[in-house]
C-alpha cells in the first residue's frame, strides 16, 4: 500500500488537487474564487499529464546534446500540457472578463446577493 | 377492445394531424375540476423564495462535499490500477513517442523534439490554440472596451482615473523606471532568443512569446501607456495578432500542400512558425494586461 503510494505520488497528489479544485468552485460563493478553483484543477491535470511523459532517468527531449544511448522522456504528454496550458490562460481570461462586467452592471460578485438581485429585477 | 382500440388509432391519428390536443379527456376534465389554492401574498412569496434560497445555500456545501469526496474516490482507485511511475516499459511510451524521438530531427529538422513535434506533426492542433488565444483576447475586448464618449460608467471614476495618470506622469516611480532602463533591453533580447532559438533549445512560441509581452507589460507599467501607444497602438495591436495567425495558417497550409515530409528547409520553417506564435501570443498576453487593467490598449 505504502508502495503504490510512494511509487504513484504524483497521480495521487494530482486526484487530491482535482477535488480540492472542484470542492473550490462548487462550494465558494465569490466568482473570483471559482475561477481560482478551475486553475487548480487545471494544474491537477497538467501534474498528472506531465507525470505520464516522464521516464526515470530520462533528460529532456532535445535530440543531440547528450552523449551516447541518452533516455529523453516522452515528448507526447509535454505538446498536450502546452495545449492545455493555452486552453487554461484563455478561459480564465474570459471569466474574468465576464465577472468584471457582471461587478460593473450589479456591483458585487458574491453568488447569493447577485441571485437575489438577479431575482427581485426579474419580478 | 376493438372498439376502444380503433378509438385510440383515431385519437392518435388526429393528434399527429394536428386536429385535437394529446389530453386525455378524462385528465382534462379532472384539471378543470382542480381548485387552486389562493394566491400567496407578495411578502409571503417573497419569504418562501428566500427561506428556499436560504434552505439550499446550507444544505449545498454537504451535497458538494460528498460529491467531491466520491470522485476522489472514484480516481484513487483508478491510480491504484496505473502504471508505475517513471517505468520505460509504461504503455504511454509507445511507438509514437519512439518516432517523434527518432526521426524529429531529419523530419522537421528541430532537435528540440517537442518545438518539431507540435509545429509540425501536430501543427493544425496548434493552429487551433493559436486562434484560441486569438479569439480570447477578441471576447475580452469585446467585454472589456471602454469606447470613449458612449459610456455607461459614471464620470466620476473616469475623472478619478485621469487624476491617477496625471499624477503618475508627474511623479515616475524611480526604481521601477531606473530598473526597467536595466531590464527591458535585456528582455526583449532573450525574448527574441528563445523565440528565435526554440527548435534547438527548450523555448519556442509560446515561452518566447511570453517574454516579450512580459516586456511590454513592463514597459507600459514604467513609461506609462502613452509613450507604449506611440509604437504599438490598437491599430498595429490588431494588425500584429491577425498577421501571426494569418502567417502561420498559410505557412502550415504551404507546408501541408507541399507534402509536409522532410523538407530542406525545415529548420527555417519551423523558426517561421514560431514567430507567428510569438506574436500571437506577445499580442495576447499584452492585450490581456491592457484591457484588464484600463479598458484599451
Amino acid at each position: 500500500m505504502l508502495d503504490l503510494i510512494v511509487t504513484n505520488r504524483f497521480a495521487i497528489t494530482a486526484v487530491v488537487l482535482f477535488g480540492i479544485g472542484l470542492l473550490n468552485v462548487m462550494v465558494q460563493k465569490n466568482l473570483i474564487k471559482k475561477v481560482v478553483g478551475f486553475n487548480i484543477m487545471d494544474s491537477a491535470v497538467f501534474l498528472l499529464l506531465a507525470s505520464l511523459g516522464y521516464v526515470d532517468g530520462g533528460t529532456a527531449p532535445i535530440v543531440g546534446d547528450v552523449g551516447f544511448h541518452p533516455l529523453y522522456i516522452n515528448p507526447i504528454p509535454s505538446g498536450l500540457v502546452l495545449t492545455g496550458i493555452v486552453v487554461s490562460v484563455s478561459i480564465t481570461a474570459f471569466a474574468l472578463a465576464l465577472i468584471q462586467r457582471v461587478y460593473r452592471r450589479y456591483g458585487t460578485i458574491e453568488l447569493d446577493e447577485l441571485l437575489e438581485r438577479a431575482k427581485k429585477e426579474a419580478d | 377492445m376493438n372498439k376502444t382500440e380503433k378509438n385510440w388509432k383515431s385519437q392518435f391519428v388526429s393528434w399527429v394531424n394536428g386536429e385535437r390536443e394529446p389530453k386525455d379527456r378524462t385528465l382534462f376534465v379532472m384539471e378543470r375540476r382542480h381548485i387552486a389554492p389562493p394566491r400567496p401574498t407578495p411578502e409571503e412569496q417573497d419569504r418562501r423564495e428566500r427561506h428556499r434560497l436560504y434552505r439550499f445555500l446550507h444544505g449545498y456545501p454537504l451535497a458538494a462535499l460528498i460529491i467531491c469526496a466520491v470522485l476522489v474516490c472514484v480516481l484513487l482507485t483508478a491510480v491504484a490500477a496505473m502504471p508505475d511511475f517513471g517505468d520505460p516499459d509504461n504503455p504511454t511510451n509507445n511507438e509514437v513517442a519512439e518516432h517523434y524521438l527518432e526521426y524529429s530531427y531529419e523530419e522537421t529538422g528541430a532537435a528540440n523534439v517537442v518545438t518539431g513535434m507540435i509545429l509540425s506533426y501536430r501543427g493544425f492542433d496548434t493552429l487551433g490554440e493559436s486562434c484560441v488565444l486569438f479569439l480570447a483576447v477578441s471576447c475580452v475586448t469585446l467585454l472589456l472596451r471602454r469606447e470613449p464618449g458612449c459610456d455607461e460608467e459614471d464620470p466620476d471614476e473616469l475623472r478619478r482615473r485621469r487624476q491617477e495618470d496625471e499624477l503618475r506622469r508627474r511623479n515616475p516611480d524611480v526604481i521601477l523606471t531606473q530598473a526597467a532602463k536595466l531590464l527591458i533591453p535585456c528582455i526583449f533580447l532573450f525574448a527574441v532568443y528563445v523565440l528565435l532559438h526554440g527548435e534547438e533549445s527548450p523555448g519556442g512560441g509560446f515561452s518566447g512569446g511570453t517574454i516579450l509581452g512580459c516586456g511590454l507589460i513592463l514597459c507600459s507599467s514604467a513609461y506609462g501607456p502613452e509613450n507604449v501607444r506611440r509604437f504599438f497602438n490598437s491599430r498595429i495591436f490588431s494588425a500584429v495578432r491577425t498577421f501571426g495567425l494569418l502567417l502561420y495558417a498559410g505557412l502550415y497550409g504551404f507546408y501541408i500542400f507541399m507534402g509536409a515530409n522532410g523538407l530542406e528547409y525545415g529548420a527555417s520553417f519551423t523558426m517561421a512558425i514560431d514567430l507567428a506564435v510569438g506574436l500571437v501570443v506577445a499580442c495576447t498576453v499584452y492585450g490581456f494586461f491592457a484591457l484588464f487593467s484600463r479598458g484599451e490598449i
